[in-house]
């Protein structure tokens, strides 16, 4: 059987809609996920106990599960639990962004360990109030070298969310397979949809070696 | 207040301070009065940082109490976590560390500023102006909008120390600031802390190198085993000592150097 891949030709709108929905998808989840990582990896390094409690056990859960059953408890037992509709889209977003913020809450968590003993001795040498310390020392250096691991994060939750498709979301992969389903091409076609993927996640990945030379340069002391 | 010299600036007495099982300083009692420049020499674990640092209000103590400018500082409680520090008298003391300890993500101007605007609410171009003329003192005028990376050890070193001036500090603690430099940048820090020295800048410094307490000194201590073995004017400690084991020290260190 020869290769064909004109048939993709036909169905470039398709794909480009199911691509936009990847993205549009991708981007939401990532700044909501950023967000909670953010405030959960605050909550596992704080002095409260039952916040560090639930933190914890909010970020194991969600680590330690299949993402695609997550999406399933989501988008089924979810509204059950609501007594209310939730759309695919919805859905989807709720799922995905839980696990990103479980996901990016590590990436805080390790960075803001990462910050020396040194530094929390020269705030207390310069008689820095404890917010200053947080606000303009602590928080920044630990923002500045979480980006390039978060960066990974991005990618990695941009080629996850193909999962969204097995619940019947219209995203890249769903629109894929279905065209593979129809024209009975499926080597072409998910050689093509990898490729979409591919040529977005590819540049991501090296302009993450690259932030990340520089920041560790700059933080280098 | 202090309108007698003759006051002590710092008064130590009966300072306990364990790690743990470690006993690291098994009761030290010092003063010492203002203008006077101690430079704390001993062996390796002997204790000297772990002094400079409960000087500093970085540690917890197990025992004793220190007053600075009369006033009560630190004082031990019940238990270490108790310790009674006063935030107010820490203020006025300074302490510039062996490791670098700039903050990498603020350029050298914005390392200087950031404690003065967000402790003493001092204005930012009025910080600014002070800022760069003690660079400029400093011969870093060019630096002030470096990055700590793109420093040598030994401007690191002297932008720390322009740091902790912006404070108007009335004590400065050095510990061991020029071990971490490469040979050559030595002199161009210890020539800054000689230009305090000079402005009469009260000081305990730690140090390693004979030359430099021998020319900085006002008083020698030498601390082992977390006790002071001997106190004296630098003629006497470095030069000819009263006690075995600081002679041996001396020996030792003097050796090695030469
Ligand atoms: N944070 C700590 N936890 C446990 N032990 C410590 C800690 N800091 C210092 N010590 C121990 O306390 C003792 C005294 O240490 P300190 O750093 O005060 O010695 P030092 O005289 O400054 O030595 P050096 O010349 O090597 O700098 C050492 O045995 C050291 O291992
Ligand atoms: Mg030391």
């Amino acid at each position: 059987m020869a290769l064909d891949f004109s048939v993709l030709l036909r169905f470039q709108d398709a794909l480009l809609k199911g691509l936009l929905t990847t993205l549009e998808l991708t981007l939401i989840c990532i700044v909501l996920g950023c967000a909670i990582g953010f405030f959960v990896g605050l909550a596992r390094t704080s002095d409260n106990r039952i916040l560090r409690g639930v933190s914890g056990f909010y970020v194991e859960f969600f680590r330690g599960t299949p993402v695609l059953i997550q999406l399933f408890w989501i988008f089924f037992c979810l509204p059950l639990l609501l007594g209310t509709e939730l759309s695919n889209f919805t859905s989807a977003v709720i799922a995905l962004t839980l696990y990103m913020g479980a996901i990016t809450s590590e990436t805080f968590r390790a960075s803001l360990r990462s910050i020396g003993r040194e530094q929390y001795d020269a705030c207390v040498a310069l008689g820095l109030p404890r917010w200053t310390q947080t606000t303009s020392v602590v928080l920044p250096q630990a923002v500045l070298r979480a980006i390039p691991t978060l960066l990974s994060n991005c990618i990695s939750l941009f080629k996850e969310s193909a999962l969204v498709s097995a619940v019947g979301m219209a995203d890249l992969m769903f629109v894929g397979s279905n065209i593979s389903n129809n024209t009975a091409r499926p080597v072409e076609v998910l050689t093509v949809v990898a490729l979409i993927y591919f040529v977005i996640a590819f540049p991501l990945t090296r302009a993450v070696t690259f932030i990340e030379q520089r920041i560790l340069t700059k933080l280098a002391v | 207040m202090i309108d007698r010299a003759t006051d002590p600036l710092v008064s130590v007495s009966g300072l306990q301070k364990a790690y743990g099982a470690l006993q690291v300083l098994q009761g030290i009692d010092l003063t010492m009065k203002p203008g006077e420049r101690l430079v704390v020499i001993g062996p390796s674990g002997g204790g000297k940082s772990t002094l400079l640092r409960v000087m500093m209000g970085l540690e917890n103590i197990n025992g004793g109490s220190i007053t600075f400018a009369g006033k009560p500082y630190i004082h031990a409680g019940a238990k270490p976590a108790k310790t009674a520090i006063d935030f107010q008298v820490r203020r006025s003391i300074g302490m510039v560390f062996q490791h670098y300890t700039l903050f990498p993500h603020l350029n050298v101007l914005q390392n200087l500023i950031l404690a003065p605007c967000k402790v003493r609410g001092e204005k930012k171009s009025a910080a600014t102006e002070r800022a760069n003329a003690l660079l400029t003192r400093f011969g870093l005028g060019q630096k002030a909008t470096a990055f700590p990376s793109q420093l040598s050890g030994g401007q690191k070193q002297r932008v720390a120390i322009a740091r902790a001036l912006m404070l108007d500090p009335k004590l400065m603690l050095f510990d061991e600031v020029t071990s971490a430099l490469d040979p050559e940048l030595v002199g161009e820090v210890e020539q800054v802390i000689l230009q305090l020295a000079r402005q009469d800048m009260p000081m305990m410094i730690v140090t390693h190198d004979m030359w430099f307490a021998k020319n900085i000194a006002s008083r020698v201590l030498f601390c082992a085993g977390g006790v002071i073995v001997e106190d004296g004017p630098p003629e006497q400690v470095l030069g000819a000592p009263k006690e075995e084991r600081t002679k041996d020290f001396i020996d030792r260190v003097f050796h090695i150097r030469q």
